[in-house]
């Protein structure tokens, strides 16, 4: 198996069940924009995970690109790392499990991602 | 600098264009944003922003093409640039300043290096700014100068000739102006030009031009002015130095000037700046036979104004 030391990296990181709190928690003047940025969340998964379905790696890589750009700016920077892995196997065209299962790993993330 | 700067944010994702202006609160900046590239070039071209932030990578339009767009237009080719753009995209940055952008900055970024990095770019384009503001203006009076008011007569002729609109001149010339230099000394004499230029400014519309044209002569461009409009505005202006006693008192005795009035209009002789100029100068040369007048060229004809 093709071992990746960044996706290991970033996989043992966020391992387990544990909230993944964003770094801006504490910050009053983002308080309010973290948390949209969460509510929205749920929304970027489902569209990544819909173009992984039609394979639509075009996409994908937009979508993660954008999702790379934002999530750390919001205190998420685990996010920007997958969704940096994600769009840069999407680009390189590494469909298959491969993809998905980093795909998996990102929807792990964002469904553990919290405010405060 | 006195007034806020704006800053307009170029970028698809709306996280962006919501996490930029958090991030630059502190720096008590005006800040716009554009979700494409189309909407960011049209909102430069309406606001000319004093910073712009550009995302390289966006659907339709990319920033890059936003970029060299700016950079080919001589009214927003000074706006400066900087790049937003992911971390990893070495090409993408040494791109940017290729097409004349002035930093970058990496997506997610640090909030403390974006801020460093646009407060340096707008203090820069201050400094800019106030370059160019003297480089157009006249040390003695702060009206436009000659350099600035020859750019903007090609400007308003070419406009004039796109839109079928008249050009207005008015040139103006402080009669005795060396008597009073004699009499009262170069200081006096300043105090008077500094004076009258105060009343040029006080009667312009901000569409018009004035400018010390060199010496004790002073020019004023009017837009869309016909030769009627351009006429009675050289006589408003006549009667508005005449009755200031702020300029009178400067010598203790009336301070008169004498004016040539001309237009240009389409279709109807060239229009070219020699043209103009030359027509004003002809009507202010007559004027000055007579002097505290205005006299209009008008092709053949002359009109000269009651005085008094």
């Amino acid at each position: 198996m093709i071992r990746d030391p960044q996706r290991d990296l970033v996989a043992s990181s966020g391992a387990g069940q544990a909230p993944l709190v964003s770094t801006l928690a504490d910050d009053p003047d983002m308080a309010e924009l973290v948390q949209v940025f969460v509510q929205e969340l749920p929304q970027r998964i489902a569209a990544i995970q819909e173009a992984l379905a039609e394979e639509d790696l075009e996409r994908l890589t937009s979508l993660a690109h954008q999702l790379k750009g934002a999530a750390g700016g919001y205190g998420f920077s685990p996010i920007t790392e997958i969704a940096r892995l994600i769009e840069h196997q999407a680009r390189d065209r590494m469909a298959g499990e491969m993809l998905r299962q980093t795909v998996d790993e990102l929807a792990d993330l964002c469904r553990r991602a919290s405010a405060c | 600098m006195s007034h806020k700067q704006t800053v307009l944010i170029v970028d698809d994702s709306q996280a962006i264009r919501d996490l930029i202006p958090a991030r630059l609160k502190g720096l008590g900046v005006h800040i716009l944003a554009a979700d494409s590239g189309a909407a960011g070039l049209e909102m430069v071209r309406l606001h000319e922003p004093d910073l712009v932030l550009l995302d390289v990578n966006m659907p339709g339009m990319s920033g890059f093409e936003v970029c060299q767009a700016l950079k080919n237009d001589p009214q927003t080719h000074d706006i400066p640039i900087i790049f937003l753009t992911g971390s990893d995209e070495l090409l993408d940055k040494v791109k940017g300043f290729d097409l004349g952008a002035v930093d970058y900055v990496t997506k997610p970024f640090d909030p403390v290096e974006l801020c460093a990095r646009v407060r340096a770019a707008l203090r820069t384009k201050a400094l800019m700014d106030m370059l160019t503001n003297q480089a157009q203006l006249d040390g003695l009076t702060g009206l436009h100068n000659r350099r600035y008011f020859d750019e903007r007569l090609e400007q308003e002729l070419d406009a004039g000739r796109r839109y079928n609109r008249s050009v207005g001149l008015l040139m103006l010339d402080v009669d005795h102006f060396k008597k009073i230099n004699d009499e009262f000394g170069h200081p006096r004499g300043d105090e008077v030009l500094r004076r009258l230029a105060n009343i040029l400014v006080t009667f312009c519309r901000s569409s018009d031009v004035a400018c010390r044209y060199g010496g004790e002569e002073f020019a004023i461009l009017l837009a869309e002015s016909g030769s009627e409009h351009t006429f009675q505005c050289g006589r408003r202006l006549l009667q508005a130095i005449r009755d200031s006693r702020d300029l009178h008192s400067v010598i203790g005795r009336p301070v008169t000037v004498s004016i040539g009035a001309a237009s240009v209009q389409p279709g109807e002789g060239r229009m070219l700046p020699s043209v103009l100029v030359d027509s004003a100068d002809r009507a202010l040369y007559a004027a000055k036979n007579k002097r505290d007048c205005i006299i209009a060229d008008t092709g053949m004809t002359s009109i000269t104004s009651a005085a008094g």
